[in-house]
């Protein structure tokens, strides 16, 4: 197929699904119902690290997970979920929240929702961490 | 010898059959209510990375390519063009299919180029163009030599290998259930490959088949889709981006990064990079296998059942 047919038409259609993907309300992020969905997310990417104590965020959109090998956080990936150990990570206050630079090229930033007593309390928290 | 041979580019032309073929799973979902998931970002990222395949193929292929042409050059063989040896080189090429996508699995250097496709949560027909933009630096191209110096000629084994990927397209789908029991014995279907997709330690490393899933079963790696055990698609350890960039080269960096650690011996350095994806000098992460281990130690009742070890004790 001539590179001048097929370039607009991936372009065209990357746009068109992403956009339809959109509108029909399929961006929206995962949340976190309570503290046992939280704990079954982190389990689920390290199942040989049982959290002793889980810290449900606010809006529910993430959690901050203590166990007996250190802290870690879950987060949403789309509607989905992921989870790092927090070895190493740099805090920053952000208007919405914290960010979270971590030392891993399969996370490398994490923006967490956070009140901000709340955010104010995750820093302290993971100041430890770091 | 014939070297003026034109095949179409099949995959090419099979883009716009790919966004319909999209647009109508999505379509089904949303109207149905099941047979799926979508989401905006994941979907963007396999779509991107399927046109990034697509460009790389396009500035990269003439590597593959010219490597063939030589060999065609060597060979004192050349079988034609039939109809039977079209066919005879599907197979064949299916068969070299199946152990380049194993070497894949087993092994780190090529996984680096494997993985993304295994980077989305999801498993839907967008999941199947989450395709890789390194491809050429696993040097897998050498798999498919002895077929040219078979005598068959390397358009015509690009033109099948393009066939056998069409044919991998609509097997990226939770909308079909089980197909007849004699299509389901056969051939590679969205049964037999959402398992290959599972991060459940029973599903890990299985059904490595493109087209026919008779190479699962004739090299003992088949593991049927469990009733009792739904697929968890993903890595096991899932991405924390959708930044293209890192999916297509995170396993890249990841040997790099392992394989220049200070206090190596060259023999680990090397064996970062070629033994299976989880090896470590230190033995402190899991390959699949340690993983399914210890998963069958947790739960003993499992063990010796598709997809896992016997218990230790029990190992003959």
């Amino acid at each position: 197929m001539p590179l001048s047919i097929l370039l607009p038409m991936v372009v065209l259609g990357i746009a068109c699904i992403a956009v339809l993907l959109h509108l029909l309300g399929l961006s929206r992020r995962a949340t976190l119902p309570d503290a046992a969905a939280a704990r079954a997310a982190w389990l689920r990417e390290f199942p040989g690290d049982a959290p002793v104590h889980v810290t449900l965020c606010q809006d529910h959109s993430a959690a901050l997970i203590e166990t007996e090998t250190g802290r870690g956080v879950v987060w949403p990936m789309g509607a989905d979920t992921t989870a790092r150990h927090l070895t190493g990570a740099r805090t920053r206050r952000t208007k919405t929240g914290l960010r979270l630079d971590l030392p891993d090229y399969t996370a490398p930033r994490i923006h967490l929702t956070l009140a901000p007593d709340e955010a104010a309390a995750w820093q302290d928290a993971l100041k430890e961490t770091a | 010898m014939t070297d003026m041979i034109t095949f179409p580019d099949v995959v090419n032309w099979a883009v716009p059959l790919f966004i319909a073929a999209i647009l109508a799973e999505l379509l089904w979902i949303v109207i149905k209510g099941r047979g799926g998931r979508y989401e905006t970002r994941d979907a963007l990222t396999s779509l991107i990375m399927g046109a990034g395949n697509v460009a790389s193929s396009i500035l990269l292929g003439f590597v593959a390519y010219g490597f063939f042409m030589l060999l065609w050059e060597i060979t004192p063989l050349d079988l034609g063009t039939s109809i039977g040896v079209i066919v005879l080189c599907f197979v064949l090429d299916d068969l070299r299919y199946y152990w380049v996508h194993r070497f894949g699995h087993r092994i780190r250097w090529v996984w680096a180029s494997h993985v993304n496709h295994h980077s989305s949560q999801h498993y839907n027909l967008t999941t199947a163009l989450r395709q890789t933009w390194t491809g050429t630096f696993t040097f897998m191209m050498v798999v498919r030599a002895p077929l040219i110096l078979l005598g068959f000629h390397p358009a015509m084994v690009l033109f099948v290998g393009g066939l056998n990927l069409i044919y991998q397209f609509w097997i990226h789908t939770e909308a079909i259930g089980r197909l007849p029991r004699w299509f389901e014995a056969v051939m590679n279907t969205p049964s037999h490959h959402r398992v290959h997709h599972g991060r459940n330690p029973r599903y890990l490393d299985c059904n490595y088949a493109g087209v026919f899933i008779i190479w699962d079963k004739l090299f003992g790696t088949f593991v049927p889709e469990m009733e009792e055990e739904k697929v968890d698609y993903g890595l096991v350890h899932n991405l924390g981006t959708f930044n293209p960039i890192r999916v297509a080269f995170h396993e890249w960096v990841g040997i790099v990064r392992d394989a220049t650690q200070p206090g190596l011996t060259w023999r680990e350095r090397l064996n970062y990079c070629v033994m299976p994806p989880g090896w470590s000098h230190d033995d402190s992460r899991e390959t699949s296998g340690a993983i399914k281990a210890r998963h069958v130690r947790q739960n003993p009742d499992l063990a010796d059942t598709p997809g896992l070890p016997p218990l230790p004790d029990q190992t003959p």
